[in-house]
Formats: structure tokens, sequence, C-alpha cells
């Protein structure tokens, strides 16, 4: 799986750190989000999935 | 054809009547099922949007929704997020559209971002404790007016860099202001202890220009907005929209899940036993479930169509952000409150450009508060004859009195003053309040 966020459609939320913290990462300057990883390992694969169900910017793509 | 909902056939939507309060749920799902974009008569006719699909859409729209208010009417002429309109100063940069929205938000989110926030975990802990510790040998306080009225204020002039010994200075206007019906009789008494408020607040920033201390007022000090600073208006406006936004909200979210944990206590005792499982998915779902911030109005800038309404320029428009939290094709279930709720897009912070700029601290020093009260007084009781709700939830869904007993404990600090005391002297010699600096971004691998 590759995830990516798109940074015009993040609005900082966090809510993606908080299901996946190995896989997104929150800039220190303004809460918004990037990916650590763009290839995901198996196992953080649903946490991934639900950090994209629960962005409500809808700001997280992922390609299986 | 015509429709309910239609501008021909409107639907009669009042939130400020008290009737919204009590039918909330019955109303919310005949909207969603009747008229997902209704307008109603009241208020001068507006638009009220209430499915999910359509906040979402909407509300991320930045240049069709604008959020400006221009009483005067120098240029767009817009009305701002209140419906209806009253007269009043602007919500600050929440009455704003960008580019002078942005560049308020890039001054402020060094203040309130997630790194920022972690900054101040020790003194929200700190507070929460010293708050139980008034009443733990007496068994009994009120969650509103001795704890979740009391940690925010706090924690909100704390980050501005005002002192924090003036918080009962602007605690209650803050609250009374949203909850007083203009038409009672004590509404004086609350317009003039806002006035001392804003007092008070212009004093101190006053003193600042002279002797600027780390904090947000500083940092409005120092900002440009489109190049230039920023006046003295929009640093008042600015700080009275943090001081509202960073009080009344946090404490309507604290008090309603206490009450409903206390109505729940096999949940109260299973959120206690997983507290690290439980404490995030919770939180989110109290949010959700909640919305203490209901809604916002908008002004629409052009025609546009949307599930077969047709918006026109300048039309006023309502978001609920609480009917959106909940719609069945996105939340299971909407009315039931889960601790362990997955996928919970709520949208309790707003969404877009303009969402909750102090969500992280929200949260912080919503969980601070929570995991204090489970760990010193779980077998806490509320008492549903002293529990008053506002009459009524047009601008903040809020509570003003919660009173509630339980098993007496041990003290374990000093009490609230000396608390507020020491660490005021803190703020005085370290710099926690200052902005964090931006790092550059790791490096993607």
């Amino acid at each position: 799986m590759r995830v990516k966020v798109d940074a015009d459609r993040c609005q900082g939320h966090t809510l993606c750190a908080m299901a996946a913290p190995d896989v997104f990462e929150l800039s220190d300057f303004d809460g918004h989000s990037s990916v650590r990883v763009e290839v995901v390992r198996a196992e953080l694969e649903e946490a991934v999935r639900t950090a994209v169900n629960t962005c409500p910017e809808r700001a997280i793509e992922i390609e299986d | 054809m015509t429709r309910v909902g239609d501008k021909t056939s409107p639907y009669h939507f009042d939130r400020h009547a008290p009737e919204y309060r009590d039918r909330f749920e019955d109303i919310t799902h005949e909207l969603h099922a009747s008229c997902p974009v209704a307008w109603s008569d009241t208020y001068g006719g507006h638009w009220v949007v209430s499915r999910y699909e359509e906040v979402f859409e909407l509300a991320r729209d930045h240049t069709l929704l604008s959020n400006d208010y221009d009483p005067e009417g120098t240029s767009t002429g817009y009305k701002g997020i209140s419906i209806p309109d009253t007269p009043r100063g602007r919500s600050g940069f929440l009455e704003m559209d960008p580019p002078a929205q942005q560049d308020f938000r890039r001054a402020l989110d060094p203040y309130l971002s997630p790194a920022a926030i972690a900054r101040w975990q020790p003194m929200m802990d700190d507070l929460s404790h010293a708050c139980l510790d008034e009443w733990i040998e007496a068994g009994r306080i009120d969650f509103v007016d001795d704890f979740a009225n009391v940690v925010p204020a706090v924690m909100t002039l704390a980050l501005m860099g005002l002192p924090l010994a003036d918080w009962e200075i602007y605690c209650e206007p803050v609250h009374a202001i949203v909850y007083t019906d203009p038409s009672s009789p004590t509404y004086l008494e609350v317009i003039e202890a806002n006035v001392a408020m804003v007092t008070r607040l212009a004093e101190s920033i006053f003193a600042a220009r002279e002797y600027p201390r780390p904090g947000i007022v500083k940092g409005m000090l120092e900002a440009k907005i489109c190049g230039a600073p920023v006046t003295d208006e929009d640093i008042r406006d600015t700080l009275t929209l943090l001081l509202g936004g960073g009080f009344d909200t946090t404490t309507s979210l604290t008090a309603h899940a206490l009450e409903w944990l206390s109505e729940h206590p096999g949940e109260r005792d299973r959120l206690r036993a997983h507290l690290p499982d439980l404490i995030h998915t919770a939180t989110e779902e109290f949010l959700r479930y909640y919305t203490p911030a209901p809604g916002d109005g908008r002004t629409v800038t052009r025609r546009h169509e949307v599930s077969g309404c047709v918006l026109d320029a300048n039309d006023r428009l309502y978001l609920s952000f609480a009917m959106a939290n909940r719609d069945p094709e996105v939340f299971p279930d909407p009315d039931e409150l889960k601790l362990d709720r997955t996928n919970n897009r709520h949208t309790s912070f707003g969404l877009g450009l303009h969402r909750c700029i102090g969500s992280n601290l929200a949260r912080s020093v919503f969980k601070s508060m929570l995991t204090a009260v489970l760990e010193r007084i779980p077998d806490f009781v509320c008492d549903p004859a002293g529990a008053v709700h506002y009459d009524t939830v047009g601008v903040i869904n809020g509570m003003k009195h919660l009173p509630a007993t339980f098993t007496p404990g041990r003290r374990v600090g000093p009490g609230l003053e000396a608390t507020i005391g020491r660490w005021q002297d803190i703020l005085d010699r370290e710099p926690l309040a200052d902005a964090v600096v931006r790092r550059p971004q790791t490096e993607q691998g």
C-alpha cells in the first residue's frame, strides 16, 4: 500500500496521527500532516485505512 | 415543482428556540430525510445545511461561502457568521476571508500546534488536580463552576501571556454572555461584567506593548497581516474570539461528558479500566455527540446548485456541524454514544480553512480534566435536579451548573490559588508561552 497526504486539503485535525502514529507525522509548527514513509508495511495497513476513514477533510489517499 | 425547504415553501427552523434543544434528534432526522439543504423563513430567511455530505461540500468551499463581516458596507456588505446579525464587534479572523484570515492563522498556529500544546501538559494536569483538591475532602463539587469553567480559562490566559490571577474577571462574563437571554433582568449585569473584562483586556494589551511577555498577545503585536501590523481593533477582536473559543466550548464538552458518564456508570468504569485504550476514541465521540459549537453562518458569494436547491448570491446559510454529526450515512447508530467508535470523522471543530484553531488545546485540556476525575473521584454521581443546561443551543451547547457528590478523598496539592501562583512564577521565568520555532520537515524516505 502507498499513502500520501494532500497538503492543500489537510487542515491539521490530527486524527490521522492518532490512528496511525507510525505513518503520519504532524508539523510542530501548524499540526498539518505528512507521511513518514510512502510505502506502508503490511501490519500498519489497517491503521492507515482507519486514518483515511477518520480524516474530516478526506485528505489522505491510498493505492493498494 | 415545489418541495418543502424551497424558498417558495420554507421549512420553519429556529435554532435559537428551546424547542430545537428539546427535539434536536427528531428535527435533525426530519431535515436529513426531507430536505438536507432547506430554506428557513426565520431571521430574514436563510439556508440550513444539515446532512454530512452537503456540510462537507459547502464548508470546504471558501470561494462559494464567505465568513466576512462588513457591517459598515464598505466592501462586501456581508454579515459574518451570526444569524441573526446582532450589533457587535467582528469575531476576529473567524469573520474574515483569505488572505488576511490565513495570515492570522499562520501567526497563531505556532502557539496552538500539537507540539506547542504538549509543553503545557504539566500545567493543565496541576490545575485539574488543584480544582479537585479544593473539594475532595467535602465529597461534593460543581463540575461546571468549580472545575470545567476554571481549567480552560486559566490555560487560555496562560497561552495568551495574560496575568493568570485575572481569570475570574474573564471567566464568568465569557460564559454568561452566551447563555443569558437579552430580555432577562440579569442581562445588564452581564454586559457590565463584559465591559469590565474588555477594559482589563485593553489594559493588558497596552501593558504588553510596553513590557512584552511571551504568548499570543505578543505574537499579535509582532504579526504582519497582508504586510501591515495588526490594528488595535483587530488585536482586541482576535483575543476576544480566542477567549470565547477557549472557555465555553471545552467547559461544555467536559460538563456533558461527566454528566453522561454519571448516567452510565458501567461505561464510566469501563473507560476508567481501559483509559489508555479508550481515551482518544471517547474524546472524539463526546465531541461528535455533544458538538459544543453546533454551527456557523456564512454568506453565499455566487449562484450555486446543491442537492436540487439553488443558492443565490448574498443568501445567508447556516452550516450545522451538530446535525451533520448525527448523519446515519456516516455514523452508524448516530444517536448512540459509543466510547470506542472508530472512523469518527466528526465535524465538531468545523471543516476547511476555518477549522477550530484551538482544537489541540481543547482535546488536551478535556483529557486532562477527565483523567483527573477518573483517578481521584471515580464514583462521582451528578445530581440531575441541580444540573442546568443552557436554555437554547443556538450558539453553544453548554451547561451552567452540574453539582456532583462522591466518596471524599485526600488533597494532594496546595489548592487552586497557590497552584495558579506557582505557575505564574514559572511563566515569569521561563518562555513556555513563546511560539514554537519552525524546524525543517523530516526527510521522506
